[in-house]
């Protein structure tokens, strides 16, 4: 089955409908964020099959979702959202991703573009110096199995009772940095293995620790709220839960493959495997994830230690302190209550490569978010921009409280490998003033600004849309990638 | 006999699987895996010092093909390792046993996060070769 534009109805600018008899089994519209332009590239691969796919997970309601950085995953598109109604919708690992847990989180510095202009090209390397990346690579913490457990199930709060990180970070933590349904003892102990020696570490692929600066404020207020100005240097770091994410999404697929048949489930694609929430499998699944999701929280609380580190080598005290503006999830799947069809009621929500993006008066976000929404942080590629939103109102009401994740791929890695020699590349970023500290040539190519969609269309497409209002836009300095 | 085709794929990496055999069919799968993890890992002999039997039962010859496949990956992640050598000693449509030979492997060059089902499908053809799509999430 393929999709055509002729199949969408357009309902606002920036807002398409695949209808509920587009593929048999669909039991929800799909609806696709694009403004007109991004489309021909979202209709280029097979999101769209994808998502009407995702339209037959039992117990979705209102309809499958894509964000305007869609692009091709396996099962689910990147830059889905599916609710499910709660407690005996599905749950799917498919609907939340391999690495289960992967984020962003900003840190803002008190110095100025000015104030580190000249040190940029050490900077990046020292930062590259105690961030380990890249594939296979350990870091400098082993942990123990009972201390394995105590990650699992404390998560950011982990790394701050052992120095790594202090209590204010957790306040400034997409659920302080912890999901209290995790249960250790629902993780494998290959996937035990697996994260034993990778927290503080990015791994590779399109994961990077990114200096950047302030480049335009778009919303005073909220930038005042969040602390951001004009110019100020600040640092994002986009990562997950590693090799014990990608395994425990590996057991419970499988898992979920054998029961399936019990709960009398056919998906249209083996990678859409789901079992009830509230099955035995399900809510094993979900324990585990949140444990993963804790692993996550405490693995980007450890490099920011790291960052931190790095920062105070170069600038000594004069530097400042390294602020957490936010951290947030974008693959995840979590118990939420929102509107449908102007009824509350409790959902589970499946955001993978999507954002969480409340509004105001979110009683989880600290006071001084309060007013404002919550920080929404969306990393471009290494040689554009990123920027910082603010969750709305109208995200609650229309997109179950969710938003884009990034710019979203529109090249393959091979396509852009082919298209794009890697050492002419840095030295093009180095003349605009970006350092770039990678692992290999190869990385640079595949994650080239050439892969990916222009990521001021996908920001306009969701402020447009209203699920998220543009705050601040960043401009990189320095990237460090594995 | 088998040949592995790349396929386009946004993000990932699509294969498409033909073999003579469901052995070989098996067998093309894991060469395709390791030729993205390492791909010049196996191509000088070497003592391995990673022997291990594994066994796998699975619902149907898709989700058998798939397992096997992140049972190794699983084993390359624990042992940092590359597993050159297999022996199938056992295979039918939902039961595997296999021997690997492994060696040490100085980092990966691509991390290959899963092995997907993903459009999956393992099926024998009117002239009796056997095929599969294949997506690794990377």
């Amino acid at each position: 089955m393929s999709i055509d534009k002729g199949q969408l109805t357009k309902l606002e600018e920036y807002l398409w409908e695949l209808p509920r008899d587009t593929r048999p089994g669909m039991l929800v519209p799909a609806r696709v964020y694009a403004l007109e332009s991004l489309l021909d590239a979202i209709l280029n691969d097979r999101s769209l099959e994808q998502l009407a796919n995702v339209a037959t997970l039992p117990g979705i309601v209102k309809a499958s979702m894509v964000m305007p950085d869609v692009h091709e995953g396996y099962g689910f598109p990147i830059g889905g959202v599916a609710a499910t109604r709660y407690p005996d919708g599905a749950i799917s690992p498919g609907g939340i991703g391999y690495d289960i847990n992967c984020g962003v989180r900003l840190l803002v510095s008190t110095l100025s573009y000015n104030q580190v202009k000249a040190r940029m090209e050490e900077l990046s390397k020292e930062m590259y110096r105690q961030v380990p990346s890249g594939m296979g690579k350990g870091g400098f913490i082993q942990l123990s199995a009972k201390q394995m457990d105590e990650v699992l199930r404390k998560g950011a709060a982990w790394a701050v009772e052992e120095g790594y990180g202090s209590p204010e970070d957790l306040e400034y933590t997409e659920s302080h940095g912890c999901l209290p349904g995790a249960d250790p003892g629902k993780v494998s102990d290959q996937a035990k293995k697996r994260g034993r020696d990778q927290l503080g570490t990015i791994g590779s692929g399109n994961h990077f620790v990114e200096v950047g600066r302030v480049e335009k404020i778009f919303d005073e207020q909220a930038a005042e709220a969040y602390g951001l100005k004009p110019d100020q240097v600040t640092i994002l770091i986009h990562t997950g839960s590693r090799g014990l994410g990608h395994q425990v999404a590996t057991d419970y697929l499988r898992i979920m493959m054998s029961a399936m048949p019990r709960y009398g489930i056919q998906p249209p694609d083996r990678e859409l495997a789901c079992v009830p929430f509230n099955s035995p499998e399900g809510q094993d699944y979900f324990k585990a994830m949140c444990a993963a999701a804790n692993f996550a929280w405490c693995n980007r609380e450890v490099i920011s230690w790291e960052c931190r580190k790095a920062w105070a080598n170069i600038f000594g005290k004069k530097g400042g302190e390294l602020r957490l503006l936010y951290d947030v999830a974008h693959n995840i799947a979590k118990v939420e209550e929102h509107s449908v069809d102007g009824e509350k009621m409790k959902v589970i929500v499946h955001r993978k490569g999507a954002t969480r993006a409340f509004g105001p008066h979110f009683g989880e976000l600290p006071d001084p978010y309060r007013h404002i929404g919550q920080p929404v942080l969306i990393p471009g590629s290494m040689g554009t921009a990123s920027y910082v939103l603010a969750g709305t109102d109208e995200s609650m009401a229309s997109s179950f409280g969710s938003t884009c994740h990034g710019a979203g791929r529109r090249l393959s890695r091979r396509g852009a490998k082919k298209q794009v020699d890697a050492p002419r590349l840095l030295k093009e970023l180095k003349k605009q003033g970006i350092y770039v500290q990678a692992g290999s040539h190869r990385g640079v190519a595949e994650e080239a600004p050439i892969a990916y969609k222009d990521v001021n269309l996908v920001v306009e497409t969701v402020h447009q849309a209203g699920i998220a209002k543009k705050v601040a836009r960043l401009r990189p300095l320095g990237v460090v990638k594995g | 006999m088998y040949t592995i085709e790349h396929l386009a794929h946004t993000a990932d990496i699509r294969l498409h699987l033909r073999a003579d055999s469901r052995e070989d069919l098996f067998r093309a799968g894991f060469e395709a895996m390791n030729q993205i993890i390492k791909p010049d890992a196996c191509r000088k002999p070497c003592p391995c010092l990673f022997n291990q039997t594994i066994e796998v039962n699975s619902v149907d010859e898709t989700t058998l093909l798939i397992d096997f496949l992140s049972d190794v990956l699983t084993l390359c992640h624990e042992h940092k390792a590359v597993f050159c050598e297999l022996s199938l000693l056992e295979l039918n449509a939902n039961h595997l046993r296999a021997r690997l030979g492994g060696r040490p492997a100085n980092g990966f060059d691509e991390d290959i996060k899963a092995v997907t089902y993903h459009e999956a499908n393992v099926q024998q053809t009117d002239s009796g070769e056997w095929e599969t799509p294949l997506i690794f999430d990377i």
